[in-house]
């Protein structure tokens, strides 16, 4: 069910997205107007709370914006929904920006290069919009207990690895690694609900 | 714990990009042996990851930065040629086309030229057999000319030319192989002429069509009456005249040989 096929009815917003990107390649301003006025907001808001400086997250939201616009090929819609792809790259170019030249930075460049497949929920794509996703997200978690919510969000918002969360909340590596896993399965088992 | 639920544990972490570099080495060498049930957990895990953007407060870029972009993508698009579309059937397709197109041209030239080499063998055999044919007819022919000129019971029969400058013609009769005349630089007949042979009957009747002939090209006469119309016995001489082509049924012209045969 969470994975379940597409219907016609369901791919539309998909198909949507990954056309605007498709008239990308020829080319097309208004489809980049289109795909901007619908995803900048959450593009601007997850580049601003990784960097946490306004100047330097449009700088950042621009260099993706633009990286979409010259390099439109790189999104294919058969390996996934497209905002989920541009999520993951907004976040990784913003945690890029965050530690330039750390050998952190030159493992992302190198998974930007090459898109991950993305296997999304498509009814939780299709049928909320962006406003109650983020409430359902945001509900999610709150359900969580706080320090494992903190580990999540500091291993997502700020890059850091187990060992940086470990030390930084002083807990065992070990309950660090359970934290993330049972946190994220938690969040999957709830948007599989939604869905 | 198996070693695949172990690396099955590690997935979620891998996605949101939190595992120590020892666990990312030895998952993604995992992930690049290729197991499918990792690859698409994985797929999965990055999907609920890519969730966790909206735990980022809202929030909205300037209006500034929307027309700095466009201002940017519009001088882009101004600058750059439209990418030619995707053509509907692809260059490698074409290119086999084209090879094939070739290749059938050449393989239907081939076969042309095959062909008419062929024909070319089979016209040239079909000559040789027709030489090889008239050969042996011309081989029959002369065999029983001899056979007429050898044997005793040939009657050897002279034919005086009328006119002086022509040469004298010989004839052999045997009484069952035929009647043969020869002679030597005879002469042409003229444009539209043969020479035609008579037997003229000994009871006065009218004289009896034979063959027709030319000299060849040396002047050599050879006729070979192989059924003569009338019988040594019953006739009185032999004669040959100029006729129009195609023969006559009675002598048009003075007979230029005549020989009597008893």
């Amino acid at each position: 069910m969470f994975l379940a096929a597409l219907t016609p009815n369901e791919s539309h917003e998909l198909s949507s997205d990954a056309a605007l990107v498709e008239r990308l390649l020829q080319r097309d301003v208004s489809a980049f107007e289109q795909l901007y006025d619908r995803h900048s907001r959450i593009v601007y808001a997850l580049v601003l709370r990784i960097l946490q400086q306004a100047s330097t997250a449009e700088e950042v939201v621009q260099d993706i914006f633009l990286l979409l616009w010259r390099n439109a090929g790189r999104y294919q819609s058969a390996r996934g929904a497209f905002v989920p792809w541009l999520l993951t790259l907004a976040r990784n170019r913003a945690l890029d920006h965050l530690r330039l030249k750390s050998e952190r930075q030159r493992r992302r460049e190198e998974q930007t290069e090459e898109p991950p497949a993305i296997q999304s929920s498509p009814l939780f794509e299709d049928v909320l919009d962006e406003k109650r996703r983020a409430e359902r997200v945001r509900l999610l978690m709150a359900s969580l207990n706080p320090q494992q919510k903190k580990a999540i969000e500091m291993a997502y918002f700020e890059g850091l690895s187990h060992s940086e969360i470990a030390a930084a909340l002083k807990e065992p590596l070990g309950t660090i690694k359970s934290w993330i896993r049972n946190g994220l399965l938690r969040l999957k088992e709830g948007l599989q609900t939604t869905s | 714990m198996s070693e695949q639920d172990q690396f099955r544990e590690l997935i979620e972490a891998y996605a949101l990009g939190s595992l120590d570099e020892q666990e990312r080495v030895m998952l993604e060498s995992h992930l690049t042996a290729g197991c499918a049930d990792c690859a698409k957990a994985l797929a999965e895990a990055r999907w609920v990851t890519s969730q966790l953007a909206y735990l980022a407060p809202a929030a909205q870029p300037s209006d500034m930065l929307r027309a700095r972009l466009l201002r940017t993508v519009r001088a882009d698009a101004a600058a750059q040629p439209v990418r030619p579309s995707k053509p509907a059937v692809p260059v490698w397709l074409w290119a086999g086309i084209a090879a094939l197109f070739l290749f059938t041209a050449y393989t239907t030239w081939d076969a042309w030229k095959l062909q008419r080499q062929v024909n070319e063998v089979k016209k040239r055999a079909a000559e040789e057999l027709k030489l090889r044919e008239q050969l042996q007819e011309q081989l029959a022919v002369a065999k029983r000319e001899a056979r007429i000129v050898m044997d005793p019971r040939s009657k050897k029969i002279i034919l005086p030319p009328h006119s002086p400058d022509m040469p004298q013609l010989e004839a052999m009769w045997h009484p069952e192989l035929g009647l043969c005349v020869m002679g030597q630089k005879v002469p042409m007949p003229g444009k539209n002429k043969v020479l035609q042979l008579w037997l003229i009957p000994k009871t006065g009747g009218k004289p009896m069509p034979s063959q027709m002939t030319w000299p060849d090209a040396d002047g050599k006469l050879n006729i070979l009456v192989e059924n003569p119309p009338e019988v040594m016995a019953e006739t009185k001489a032999l004669a040959i005249s100029e006729e129009p082509l195609g023969g006559s049924l009675q002598p048009t012209s003075t007979p230029m040989w005549v020989g009597g045969v008893s």
